[in-house]
């Protein structure tokens, strides 16, 4: 079985980080992965994305097919809700994502105030990582800890390790928004 | 007395020049500088396209046929892999002012340790005496048969001063082959251009105004004059960047 | 240990784990990142970066420095392959070892930078002047690429010919996990290469080298076809992709056969010498060849009808789903296999 995630939004809204991020997950518990960034003309206008595919057996296309969890940071990112599965699961920026807006009714609409969050424990910057921290509550694909522990790890090889308490609180901060 | 000189071995076969042409005394000034400084077994000539693609067959030292234009980036590279042997571009002015005028320029402006010789015959020789950028005002050749117009051609190119005035470069000189003192001379700065790169001092270019007896369609003696009349008061010879801390003149 | 890589990257890594000494190149998306990293990395390890100033100053250094006994390699995208193809011809008919890195992007002119394989018919074919061609391989992952380029140094040198790393603009940005091999060199001088000594570099004569070059050819022809099969033994259609194409091509294969369809895929890894081998064990009672590639008018598919040609007795057709600067999907490949077995395509050959 392999799983489809798509993170997109405007460039600036670390939709590509959230995607190696779940990579890097994928590569520690010994999965097959890739990640497919957007890239050429598709990102003129700022839109961003990127494709993680991971599963135990090996990938074939890496681009995007058939979606099983799509994260929209913003409304454009909807678009990509016509390539999802049914049953498939979208979780919306609600901050940027009106509540009115047309969905598709055989996928899961899970709708996250990332960017209220991430205002809250004051690190507007990792709204992404509140997506990723719902993400991970929502979907099981990663234990909790693991997963904390792997952004932190992440982050620290970038040399960004200085913000890991802050990226930490935006994890949990979207984990806990899952009830 | 004149003494006899001994052909150095390099030039082990006749080279394959028109009679009169200047090319081949180069050949002998090169040769005979190399064997001076022992390095008859410790070079690489990299030939540009044109008539030089003669000495493919009556070289006797190291060397490597390149695309046309190109023998001065192929020395970039050859330099970096041989850094110990002398890579010298022998370029005719089509070779290395026109089509390669832009790895001439750049090997300059990088100052890589490595020589040019340019032979400037102000025509494109080996195909038959078409107009080049060193072409002189009024000359007739196959593409300017009315003779240049450099209203519409451009003046002939300079580049031994473009590259003096401009770039931070070990030595720039500029010879010519039409009497036995001019020939002394230019086997000067054949020297210094080889001595410049052994000492590791950068980029050396020595152009060097040859004869062109055949398409410039006069004998092998007029050949002379005209180089000396008409060619000379246009490209003013001497060393237009001399070697740092030397003044051999 | 396996360490993500983005596909540029490994490029370079790779490369330098090959036993490369020397790189000139010049920017150009979307292979820059390739020169980028091998700007601060050469120097580390004490190798030869050049940034040229142009593309063909950047073959020519290649030149140089190959015929001096360096391991060389320069890269770039569609636009700058042009104008290299000169000194691609020099290096060929020199008999000197090189690596070129082609980063695809789509079309003709300027192009997009869109991923594409539109550079087939040239870069299959030699590319410049004169009757020569150059080993060209097609990685399909990160770790493809690696493994590829950690052996065309030797391959270059074993045939005394330039070797292609036929990439794309999607598998240079892609990132997946990859084992980086140890590094190598090669510790010897090659005893042909130039070193001012005039000593003897192996080379024919004028009016033998058309012979010399043909047997030359003949035998990497033979010896260094390339390929994977998947579910073929049985196959009625076969596909046949290459690069990223083929990765989407493998997963329709996939659902197709558990849907009881005798699908199969051959997929190039040489692209020149082209994988004729692969043809000729095929089983009798193939129904059609379907050739997967991003181009535009279909190209891959040329050499697919070539090799059918040889490989069989009967006219088997062969089709072409040729998606452009587009990737195809997975869904769109099965559709137009059921178009294809509905009698609705029309063949190429």
């Amino acid at each position: 079985m392999i799983n489809e995630l798509v993170f997109s939004g405007f460039g600036g809204q670390g939709v590509l980080t959230a995607g190696l991020i779940f990579s890097e997950m994928a590569l520690k518990e010994g999965k097959e992965v890739s990640w497919m960034p957007a890239y050429g003309p598709t990102m003129r206008g700022g839109k961003a994305n990127s494709v993680v595919k991971f599963g135990d057996e090996a990938l074939g296309s890496p681009n995007m097919e058939e979606i099983d969890v799509l994260v929209a940071m913003n409304q454009p990112s909807m678009e990509y809700a016509e390539f999802m599965k049914k049953e498939g699961k979208v979780f919306l920026n609600s901050d940027m994502i009106p509540d009115d807006t047309d969905i598709r009714n055989d996928v899961e609409v899970i709708r996250i105030p990332c960017v209220s969050l991430a205002q809250q424990i004051k690190n507007l910057k990792g709204a992404n990582l509140v997506m990723v921290g719902a993400v991970i509550k929502k979907c099981a694909f990663f234990e909790k800890n693991f997963a904390i522990e792997t952004l932190k790890d992440y982050f620290k090889e970038k040399g960004k390790g200085n913000y890991n308490e802050a990226n930490e609180a935006a994890f949990l901060a979207g984990f806990d928004a899952i009830k | 007395m004149a003494v006899a000189r001994k052909i150095p071995k390099i030039m082990e076969e006749p080279t394959a020049f028109c009679a009169g042409c200047g090319h081949g005394i180069l050949n002998r000034l090169i040769a005979e500088v190399l064997e001076e400084k022992g390095q008859e077994k410790n070079h690489i000539l990299i030939l540009g396209v044109g008539c030089n693609c003669n000495m493919n067959f009556t070289w006797g030292g190291d060397k490597l046929q390149c695309a046309h234009g190109r023998a001065t980036s192929v020395a970039r590279g050859a330099k970096t892999g041989r850094p110990d042997t002398l890579i010298i571009s022998y370029q005719g002015d089509g070779d290395a002012y026109v089509i390669g005028l832009s790895d001439t320029i750049n090997t300059a402006y990088v100052n890589t340790n490595v020589t040019t010789f340019a032979v400037n015959n102000t025509n494109y020789a080996m195909t038959g005496g078409q107009m080049s950028w060193t072409t002189i005002p009024g000359q007739h050749t196959t593409t300017s048969a009315s003779g240049r117009d450099c209203e519409s051609t451009g003046n002939p190119i300079k580049v031994p001063e473009i590259i003096a005035q401009n770039f931070d470069v070990a030595y720039v000189a500029r010879g010519s082959l039409h009497s036995a003192k001019e020939i002394n001379k230019t086997k000067k700065y054949v020297r210094n251009a080889i001595e410049a790169q052994l000492n590791g001092e950068g980029f050396s270019l020595v152009e060097v105004l040859a004869q062109c007896p055949t398409n410039w369609k006069v004998s092998t003696v007029d050949a002379n004059e005209w180089l000396k009349d008409k060619v000379v008061p246009i490209y003013p010879l001497g060393e237009f960047k001399k070697r740092e801390g030397r003044d051999d003149k | 240990m396996k360490e993500m890589w983005k596909g540029n990257h490994a490029i370079a890594e790779g490369a330098l784990r090959g036993g490369l000494q020397f790189y000139s190149g010049y920017p150009i998306t979307p292979q820059t990142e390739v020169m980028e990293f091998l700007s601060f990395r050469m120097p580390e390890l004490g190798r030869h970066f050049v940034q040229a100033e142009n593309e063909i100053a950047a073959i020519n250094m290649v030149f140089g420095a190959s015929a001096t006994g360096l391991r060389s390699m320069t890269g770039s995208s569609g636009p700058g392959i042009s104008l290299k193809q000169e000194g691609i011809s020099y290096l060929s008919y020199n008999d000197l070892p090189a690596v070129i890195v082609n980063v695809q992007r789509w079309g003709a002119a300027l192009g997009t930078l869109d991923s594409s394989q539109t550079d087939y018919l040239r870069d299959t074919r030699g590319g410049g002047h004169g009757d020569y061609r150059i080993i060209v391989w097609a990685p399909n992952s990160i770790q493809e690429t690696v493994d590829l380029l950690y052996e065309a140094f030797e391959k270059a040198e074993e045939y005394r010919n330039p070797v292609e790393i036929y990439s794309e603009a999607a598998l240079g940005q892609m990132m997946e996990p990859c084992e980086m091999p140890e590094f190598k060199e090669r510790g010897y001088d090659l005893e042909w290469s130039w070193d001012g000594t005039d000593r003897d570099h192996e080379r024919v004569d004028m009016d033998q080298k058309p012979i010399h070059h043909t047997a030359k050819f003949k035998k990497i022809i033979e010896n260094e076809q390339r390929w994977e099969s998947i579910n073929t033994e049985d196959a009625e259609y076969v596909f046949v992709a290459l690069g990223l194409p083929s990765r989407v091509a493998r997963d329709a294969v996939k659902r197709l056969r558990s849907d009881g369809e005798k699908v199969g895929l051959i997929r190039p890894i040489a692209i020149w010498p082209y994988p004729k081998k692969a043809f000729e064990e095929l089983p009798e009672g193939i129904r059609g060849f379907l050739s997967i590639e991003t181009t535009d008018m279909g190209q891959h598919v040329e050499d697919v009808a070539l090799a059918v040609k040889k490989g069989f007795k009967t006219n088997i057709p062969v089709y072409v789903h040729a998606t452009n600067q587009k990737m195809p999907k997975v869904k769109e490949v099965i559709e137009v296999y059921r178009q294809l077995k509905a009698g609705n395509l029309k063949e190429a050959f």
